[in-house]
């Protein structure tokens, strides 16, 4: 609240204001005012709806083939490159397609906190008791330097400084070892085995470590039950279905075969499609009768020893609601959580969505911040800046005074290389219960070229003159104080400045009838998040002419040129200019 | 506090750089200035806080050792605070180099301890960014941020909270507003 920063928003013309955005604050009575509005399509920025197509031109992309603004909601994001954002390796699109969108090397986040957690050797043991001994029981640990959560705080400890999210797939929360899919795996295949033809040497002939022995009454964390039902259904559906309508055998085609589609379909449409031998098969389903199979039957002595804990552990030994979000898996208690492996991020490229021309497309390498392509807003449609006349007297900590007229400068800058007409249109007063009114002094106005980058760079090497000469003009201007009407206040090269004056009104509820709105008549409702900011709908209509050549951008433009042709162009939208607070009385 | 110094209030060397009277800057002779650099009033630069001694060969290179190494067009904001980070290393502690590359601005009262700033890198007012954080091209940090220690930040991030995280993403038409070189001519003892 105490300082108030003027700003523009663009709004991206695929938000399409023709359609009839309801205010929510003024609902029905005046259906005829209503439509006379949408006659003259004036936008209101405060429309529920305007949320979502206002941007700072520095948020928006332009469409050279389509000559027009675009915004997050009308391009298409493309991957480049996965990377992750803690040791900015660059993950190949085969290995997130099989380990997922996580860093699988050494990077995590503090479960409690977030922040990063770095790999530490566990304290030396003062003198004596050696090396050995602490090596005994993993010799590095995670850290978080801001909260100071420790993985030995969930007696997890590594062996090896590197490839930690290996390690940790491998070790359960207190130290266990976690059974992995592949020991699960293996332990399933020896079973079947020894189910089909008694125990037997290993076909290998390898003496093979068996992995830890699996038990029938072991209690799964979730992934291992998944995958323990997994197999389980997928061999009573081979079991089930020897062959398939195709003639295969089932077992290997799962549910993703066109014959199991077919008897899936046949279950929804109530059995015209269904396969008559599945329905004499279906008695040979049965349902999973222990761990190994992925049943888990609910122990009520868990909530015993949940009670327990919370009763020795308090609050403090419970989980937040957003360090549950995070986890994998339900994490009711703080000895439940597990360092989180950071989430990959991505370089994206854009499309326009209308024509599919790319709009922005970055360098694939993580560590280079270049694009190859960047149509970017800025350089095509001109910025708008806005300050205060007549600076704010400090007292009034830039809010506006009520009812007291003040002025402000609107200033356009030209980033094309061509002049520029440019006329805004702004409807007299704002929308909404609080009515400012608004009268923009020089409405129309022509704006220079913009010059190029190199003659730029002289300019420069002139040591910022042109920026003096701005200045002092502008102090000379000073001294009037006095804005014309039809009359730009100032410019420059490519830039124009002109005034806008703003009469804001009254934010007081209170206020007696007449001299309310009557938007503010029908809605006698408390004041809004920032409902007290003068807000200024601007049409902005920017006109030029152009090289015909200039649109096809490709790089031969002396082969082009031959046509000689100028052409009209014109791009008009909607901004909103913000120009600050109103004071309270 | 005398308002107004009679030789003006920043003192402007061969490089470019504009110096506050008013700073403080500790160990000059470990602190590498690349030129077109502004460093307001009350800003504190730790040059002291080298590597310790024993860690460097001794009798080896006759240059100073650096201890903060700065880029060109850096703005340092009032009463912030530069200091190289420093960790326990095999029993010993040590402070470890701070390096700080081009267009990068530091906001009023935020405390740097960072191993490395990128380029075009803006940093708001009252930030605290840990120990060894290596911050990378294009990032801006907002306002009130606490950065933890260690954390890497990859470009284009926009960061907050506390500790701080990556909440955005900076749009492409973001990029030239990092440029500082109009900042930099708008310091200067006749404003
Ligand atoms: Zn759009
Ligand atoms: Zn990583
Ligand atoms: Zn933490
Ligand atoms: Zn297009």
């Amino acid at each position: 609240m105490a300082n108030f920063t003027p700003y523009t928003y663009f709004q991206c013309p695929c938000a399409d204001s023709v359609l009839p955005t309801r205010n929510i604050s003024s609902d029905s009575p005046s259906a005829a005012s209503g439509t006379s509005d949408q006659d003259e399509r004036t936008f209101d920025p405060r429309a529920p709806r305007s949320n979502y197509s206002l941007y700072p031109l520095e948020h928006l992309l332009y469409c050279e083939d389509c000559h027009q603004i675009r915004c997050p909601r009308c391009v298409l994001d493309e991957i480049v490159t996965h990377y992750c954002p803690n040791c900015l390796f660059e993950v190949p699109n085969s290995i997130v397609k099989s380990e997922g969108t996580r860093c699988t090397r050494s990077c995590f986040q503090c479960p409690i906190c977030i922040a990063p957690l770095s790999v530490s050797a566990v304290e030396p043991q003062p003198e004596g008791h050696g090396v050995a001994d602490t090596a005994h029981v993993g010799q590095y640990v995670l850290n978080c330097a801001y909260c100071l959560w420790s993985s030995k705080d969930i007696g997890v400890y590594f062996d090896k400084p590197n490839a930690i999210s290996a390690q940790l797939a491998r070790i359960k929360n207190g130290g266990g070892q976690v059974i992995t899919p592949r020991d699960r795996r293996k332990d399933r295949e020896g079973r079947t085995r020894e189910a089909s033809m008694g125990p037997s040497l290993d076909d290998d002939g390898v003496q093979e470590d068996d992995g830890p022995k699996l038990d029938p009454n072991e209690v799964l964390d979730p992934e291992g039950q998944f995958s323990n039902l997994k197999s389980f259904y997928q061999s009573q559906i081979a079991e089930a279905s020897p062959t398939s309508a195709l003639g295969f055998t089932g077992g290997d085609y799962g549910y993703g075969s066109p014959g199991a589609l077919s008897r899936i379909m046949g279950i929804y449409t109530g059995g015209t499609f269904a396969d008559k031998k599945v329905k004499s098969k279906k008695a040979n389903f049965r349902e999973a009768r222990d761990a190994l199979e992925g049943l888990q039957i609910v122990d009520l002595a868990s909530d015993a020893d949940a009670i327990k804990k919370l009763q020795e552990n308090r609050w403090q030994g419970t989980t937040s609601l957003e360090q549950r979000a995070e986890q994998l898996s339900e994490a009711p208690f703080v000895s439940d959580l597990r360092p989180l492996a950071y989430v990959l991020r991505t370089k994206r490229s854009k499309r326009c969505k209308t024509c599919r021309h790319i709009l922005s497309k970055p360098e694939s390498k993580v560590q280079t911040t270049r694009f190859r392509i960047r149509l970017v807003a800025l350089n095509y449609i001109p910025a708008i800046t806005i300050r205060p006349l007549q600076p704010l007297a400090p007292t009034q900590r830039s809010l506006l005074t009520p009812r007291k007229a003040v002025q402000f400068l609107l200033t356009f800058k030209n980033p094309l290389f061509e002049n520029v007409k440019v006329s805004i249109a702004t409807p007299a007063h704002t929308p909404g219960r609080f009515k400012s009114k608004v009268t923009v002094l020089c409405p129309q106005f022509e704006v220079g070229a913009n010059t190029d980058a190199w003659e730029e760079a002289l300019r420069e090497g002139g040591k910022g003159a042109g920026g003096e000469k701005r200045r002092t003009k502008a102090e000379a201007h000073e001294g009037q104080n006095q804005a014309e009407a039809g009359q730009v206040w100032e410019q420059g090269r490519n830039w124009v400045s002109v005034v806008v004056e703003v009469i804001p009104p009254s934010i007081r509820m209170d206020a007696p009838d007449f001299v309310k709105t009557e938007e503010h008549k029908n809605d006698e409702g408390p004041l809004r998040e920032d409902e007290d900011v003068v807000e200024i709908p601007a049409f902005v209509r920017v006109e030029w002419e152009a090289d015909a050549a200039q649109d096809d951008d490709t790089g031969n433009l002396a082969s082009m040129r031959e046509k000689d042709g100028r052409e009209k162009r014109e791009l008009a939208y909607w901004c909103v200019l913000g120009l600050g607070r109103i004071a309270r009385e | 506090m005398s308002r107004k110094p009679a030789k003006g209030e920043y003192i402007e060397t061969d490089t470019g750089n504009k110096v506050s009277r008013r700073s403080q800057i500790i160990g000059t002779t470990n602190i590498i200035l690349g030129g077109k650099t502004v460093i307001q009033a009350e800003v504190i630069i730790r040059g002291d806080l080298l590597r310790t001694s024993s860690s460097v060969p001794d009798g080896g290179k006759q240059s100073n050792p650096v201890a903060v190494a700065i880029g060109r067009y850096c703005i340092f904001s009032r009463g912030c605070e530069l200091r190289p980070p420093g960790k326990m290393y095999k029993g010993t502690f040590s402070h470890y180099p701070l390096k700080i590359a081009d267009h990068v601005f530091i906001g009023p009262g935020s405390i740097i301890e960072a191993a490395l700033v990128g380029s075009h890198v803006s940093i708001g007012a009252n930030c605290v960014i840990g120990k060894f954080t290596i911050i990378k091209d294009y990032v801006r940090i907002l306002g009130g941020t606490v950065v933890p220690p260690n954390i890497v930040i990859p470009s284009f991030s926009v960061v907050a909270g506390r500790p701080g995280r990556v909440v955005g993403e900076i749009a492409e038409g973001e990029v030239e507003g990092f440029d500082l070189r109009e900042l930099y001519r708008s310091v200067g003892n006749n404003t």
